[in-house]
């Protein structure tokens, strides 16, 4: 080894430290470009939903690192399956960041289902796509249906695609609309920041709701009475 | 030559060992497929207590240290909440404890100056007491400034919420530049020393008896630089010898790396202070501050130690060789100075384009 090389390693070792920084101390650690398609039953209840997540550049590639087995270049589905796998299995810790309430109260996510990843060469991003079933079905004609996709922690920076952020799998059922409401504007969030600095030390948000709900995008199914 | 070789190994393998970070990055890409590698994850496993899941500490010591911190993360904002209620001192000791061992763990995850520490002191050091001197002024220096910062937003502002981060920020690039710096310094100093040796060569050929350990005693107000030629005569009884031609101790050197590393303030403890003061109970706050600082010293000494005995412990193979210790005294302060340059440099960049929130 010489001087050269020893230098190379400090080199290394610096770029090493400045991935790190900027990948492993950031906050948020990760941004998402979401879409959530609602499944809606056959009987016109809605069972869950199906999320698709596009994560940032950084993310594929520590994602990635080495998972390409075959060094084609490509990531085929069966390279990807593992790291699908095992996301699912960490983010049910977190309840998928899917959270639906019906009236007002917060219901139970079952075990999600048909995982599937794919990786764009042409962006170098990851899409993860999975289905989040409820354990009951609610049905919007009874009660007003309520479905934020948020990181309380803001860990994940999830944010809904311009185009298309919300899909149903079925026609709702006649009278029923489901929309998406808008990320809440500048004001609102000021507006929502000031009120928060008005209220004591043991103030909570209603419904159990946390603080990183607050700032979420909704989506609402209602039906005409 | 062979032995010109072993020595440069033996120079790797030491940075390796005193600086963990340097070789930690090269151990992501290799992992095998089983188990899976958790940084891989969109996000930490969990236990169903909310707790995270702590990777063993001999499958990956690094990510097992920032599992446990992670979770004494949470395990503080609990107590936090704690001391609101009834049991006030027992939440504010419990919250100390807490503190004191996540500034065990944090110092030994990456960031806290390790790495900027332990190549200056491979490149200038030889005692292990003035290597502990120096970690530990950087902790309370670190501690000092999480306090002084979050006092005087509180003071100013009233809060201290949103306007301790744009102060953390700017304080860590900072950091990063003065880092960059004393970089800057040393390699300063390893050209200036090689100047020197060359200068001194024949002097040293003639006097026969040639001694390496610092003979003057130490002293605060002599910080001048060394770069006097064989022909001083600035009152120095002593030949300069080849180790302390540039990066003598001084307590004004020392002081300058710890403020160097230490104006970054730790996330951890800027999250406790504020915490403390929204609840009423900042001398919760302060205490816990120190005793993270206690916390993180202790770890930086560790690592400390290891740089001072690589030294020395190359210090002594190459013993009896005068030219190959003054080699040895130029490489490592081109080695050290280098990588605390870029280290200094590249980190500063990256925090000018947004604030890492180092933690």
């Amino acid at each position: 080894m010489t001087l050269g090389r020893v230098t190379g390693l400090f080199l290394a070792a610096g770029v090493g430290l400045f991935a790190q920084s900027v990948a492993g101390w950031s906050h948020p650690h990760v941004w998402a470009d979401m879409r959530s398609q609602l499944q809606v039953t056959d009987d016109g209840k809605i069972a869950g939903v199906r999320v698709e997540w596009t994560t940032d550049k950084a993310y594929a590639k520590d994602a990635l690192d080495g998972l390409d087995t075959n060094g084609d270049g490509i990531y085929e589905p069966e390279e990807l399956a593992r790291l699908t796998e095992e996301n699912l299995k960490a983010l049910a810790g977190y309840n998928y960041f899917v959270v639906f309430r019906f009236n007002g109260e917060v219901q139970k996510n079952g075990v999600a289902k048909d995982g599937n990843q794919t990786y764009n060469a042409a962006d170098g991003r990851l899409t993860l796509t999975f289905t989040v079933p409820l354990e009951t079905p609610l049905d919007p004609k009874v009660g007003e249906v309520k479905l934020k996709v948020y990181d309380p922690e803001f860990f994940i920076d999830f944010e809904y695609l311009k185009e298309h952020p919300l899909l149903i799998s079925k026609k709702l059922p006649e009278g029923c609309t489901a929309k998406l409401l808008p990320t809440p504007s500048d004001a609102s969030v000021d507006q929502t920041r000031q009120m928060l600095f008005t209220k004591g030390k043991d103030w909570k948000p209603e419904n159990n709701e946390d603080f990183g709900g607050m700032f979420a995008q909704a989506t609402v199914v209602e039906c005409a009475k | 030559m062979r032995v010109l070789f072993l020595k440069f190994t033996l120079l790797a393998i030491l940075f390796c060992v005193a600086v963990p970070e340097f070789s930690y990055a090269d151990t992501v890409a290799t992992t095998d497929v089983t188990p899976f590698d958790k940084r891989r994850l969109l996000v930490r496993p969990r236990n169903t207590d909310g707790t995270i899941e702590v990777t063993p500490f001999f499958q990956d010591p690094v990510l097992w240290a920032r599992d446990e911190q992670q979770n004494f993360y949470g395990a503080m904002s609990r107590a936090m909440k704690g001391i609101q209620g009834e049991n006030r001192w027992a939440a504010a000791w419990t919250l100390m404890l807490l503190s004191f061992a996540y500034g065990v763990l944090h110092a030994a995850g990456p960031g806290h100056g390790k790495a900027v520490i332990s190549a200056w002191l491979l490149a200038t050091e030889n005692q292990l007491r003035r290597g502990i001197v120096v970690a530990l002024m950087s902790a309370v220096v670190q501690a000092m400034t999480a306090i002084v910062v979050v006092s005087a937003l509180i003071f100013l502002v009233g809060s201290a919420g949103t306007a301790t981060k744009d102060a953390a920020a700017f304080l860590e690039s900072a950091s990063y530049a003065l880092i960059a710096a004393m970089g800057g310094y040393l390699l300063w100093t390893a050209f200036a020393g090689y100047r020197q040796r060359r200068a001194l060569v024949p002097a040293q050929a003639n006097s026969g008896a040639v001694r390496f350990e610092i003979t003057h005693p130490l002293n605060a107000g002599h910080v001048h630089v060394h770069n006097h030629g064989a022909d001083c005569e600035c009152g120095h009884a002593h030949v300069p010898t080849a180790r302390d031609v540039a990066g003598k101790w001084s307590w004004g050197k020392a002081f300058s790396l710890a403020f160097a590393v230490g104006i970054r303030p730790c996330t951890g403890a800027l999250l406790v202070l504020v915490f403390a003061n929204a609840l009423g109970l900042y001398w919760a706050g302060i205490a816990s501050t120190f005793a993270m600082a206690v916390g993180t010293f202790i770890t930086v000494s560790c690592v400390a130690a290891v740089a001072v005995y690589s030294k020395q412990l190359a210090e002594r193979l190459v013993a009896r060789d005068t030219e190959w210790l003054g080699y040895l005294g130029t490489a490592m302060r081109l080695g050290g100075g280098l990588g605390i340059m870029l280290f200094g440099t590249i980190l500063f960049l990256a925090s000018l384009n947004g604030p890492t929130g180092g933690m």
